[in-house]
């Protein structure tokens, strides 16, 4: 099939540099998570809100969220804005893109977890003497974000794998990046993907297996 | 055994020696098409028409290669990254692709002798106040990601200690994020530079002057096992040399002084 012959151990010797890439892939993931469900309970609160301007906002940041690229997104978020003076470096492009495709997809998951809790519970929290906010906090949020948990884990695989697009915006610290890198130094292209795929599927198993572990210890009623 | 199970055994006994003798170079004579893989983001070697079609140096020289093997031409794009596993996949015959012929590479696919020589310049986004490529020091500086050029510069900014390298995917990435001053610097082949330079699509750049960085030597590659195919590699790189069709291609598309292809006081 192929001309070729597997060298692994070509391959296997920058095994360290791509574990360095893999830290970074994670910190990307991570932070975009953290950011990416802050900006989320924010943008459902503004579909929530009275105002139609603010709805708007958060309507099209969760309409261009799920209905573009990722690739596109990140891509703005390098070139695009650049093209207004504003220069970010790979990583931060890199963050920026993943945070804002987190959030539109987080927001929709809120949005659906929020519909499945009953109205009459605020109505419950506020003949209790909770004012709105108090209500929303203490009833509303818990519950909204155990619902969707679930799908945060998917949101979080989704945004460990969305760090191999940060190549197109000059990252190359990333998993991906560094494949890339030693792909272009050496030409072990097969060997090098492989490895980096495997890498991928660990990280991403390790963060389904532990979320449901911490669903367990969590969510026990 | 009857007669005619024997004869049989000698035909099928034959037909399958004659299989397996076949290489690469009777596969692609037998199929009558040469599939090139080149790069049609890196003019003038490769690039597209206004027709969309591909020309350039890459792609005349793939078509003089297919029209002396007496087959069709295929031009078969791929960006730098992706030129070894169209190879290994069997996507592509031969790379026409402006490869650096590394011997870490070489480890990989096979190269010929060189067939075309890069030198090494520096372009620089006016504001940036660069002026030579030690200037370039501590500033952000760029190449497409993979290229010798790419790599040296890397090395270079670690060297220095200070600035900061970002590889981009594309020839096009790295012009774009030069002009809206993403990038201070970027090192480049001299083609490339000039090419982009006077395309008008980059505003606020321009070549300030050389890179010390060795010639950048290129070569055709195919299958490393495929020794029947580099050897015929090797003797199209000469004669297109000796019968002047490399000056001509040099003239057509690039202009200027022809690089030498030999290394002083070397072989090969």
């Amino acid at each position: 099939m192929f001309g070729y012959t597997f060298q692994w151990n070509q391959a296997l010797a920058r095994l360290p540099k791509m574990l360095d890439g893999a830290v970074v892939t994670m910190e990307v993931a991570v932070l975009s998570m953290l950011i990416g469900i802050l900006c989320a309970i924010l943008l459902t609160l503004l579909r929530l809100s009275g105002s139609r301007s603010l709805r708007a906002v958060a309507t099209g940041w969760v309409e261009v969220a799920r209905n573009t690229p990722a690739l596109f997104q990140i891509y703005m978020a390098h070139f695009g804005i650049a093209s207004f003076g504003i220069h970010l470096s790979p990583f931060v492009s890199l963050l920026i893109g993943i945070t804002f495709n987190n959030a539109g997809y987080l927001a929709e998951n809120f949005r659906g977890a929020l519909k499945a809790i009953p109205d009459t519970q605020i109505r419950a929290g506020r003949s209790l003497g909770m004012s709105q906010t108090q209500a929303f906090r203490y009833i509303i949020v818990p519950q909204m974000l155990r619902i969707s948990f679930l799908p945060m884990t998917n949101q979080m695989v989704w945004a460990v794998l969305m760090t191999s697009l940060g190549v197109t915006v000059g990252l190359n610290s990333d998993l991906y990046g560094v494949t890339q890198d030693l792909n272009a130094l050496t030409f072990r292209t097969f060997e090098l993907f492989a490895i980096a795929a495997v890498i991928f599927y660990i990280i991403t198993k390790i963060i389904t297996l532990s979320a449901r572990l911490i669903a367990a210890r969590l969510f026990r009623y | 055994m009857t007669k005619i199970t024997i004869i049989a055994a000698l035909i099928a006994a034959t037909g399958f020696a004659g299989a397996a003798k076949a290489d690469k170079l009777d596969d692609i004579i037998s199929s009558g098409t040469l599939r090139c893989a080149v790069v049609l983001d890196f003019p003038p070697m490769g690039m597209r028409d206004a027709n969309n079609e591909p020309i350039g140096f890459d792609v005349d020289y793939c078509k003089d290669l297919a029209k002396v093997l007496g087959v069709e031409a295929e031009i078969v794009e791929t960006p730098f990254p992706e030129r070894i596993p169209a190879l290994m996949s069997g996507r592509v015959d031969v790379g026409v692709a402006s490869t650096s012929d590394t011997l870490e590479r070489a480890k990989t696919v096979g190269f010929s002798i060189p067939y075309f020589a890069f030198e090494m310049v520096v372009t620089a986004n006016d504001k940036s106040g660069i002026t030579s490529f030690e200037s370039m020091k501590g500033h952000t500086v760029g190449a497409v990601a993979g290229t010798f050029e790419g790599i040296a510069l890397e090395k270079q900014v670690k060297a220095w200690g200070e600035g900061e390298y970002r590889p981009y995917q594309t020839q096009a990435d790295v012009f774009l994020a030069l002009s809206q001053g993403q990038l201070d610097a970027t090192v480049s082949t001299s083609t490339v530079a000039m090419a982009s330079v006077n395309s008008g699509k980059f505003d606020g750049i321009s070549v300030v002057g050389k890179a010390p960085f060795d010639t950048d030597y290129v070569a055709l590659f195919a299958s490393r096992n495929e020794y029947g195919l580099i050897n015929y590699l090797n003797l199209f790189v000469n004669q297109q040399i000796r019968s002047g069709r490399y000056a001509e291609l040099y003239k057509k598309w690039v202009g200027g002084t022809l690089p030498s292809l030999t290394v002083p006081n070397a072989y090969r």
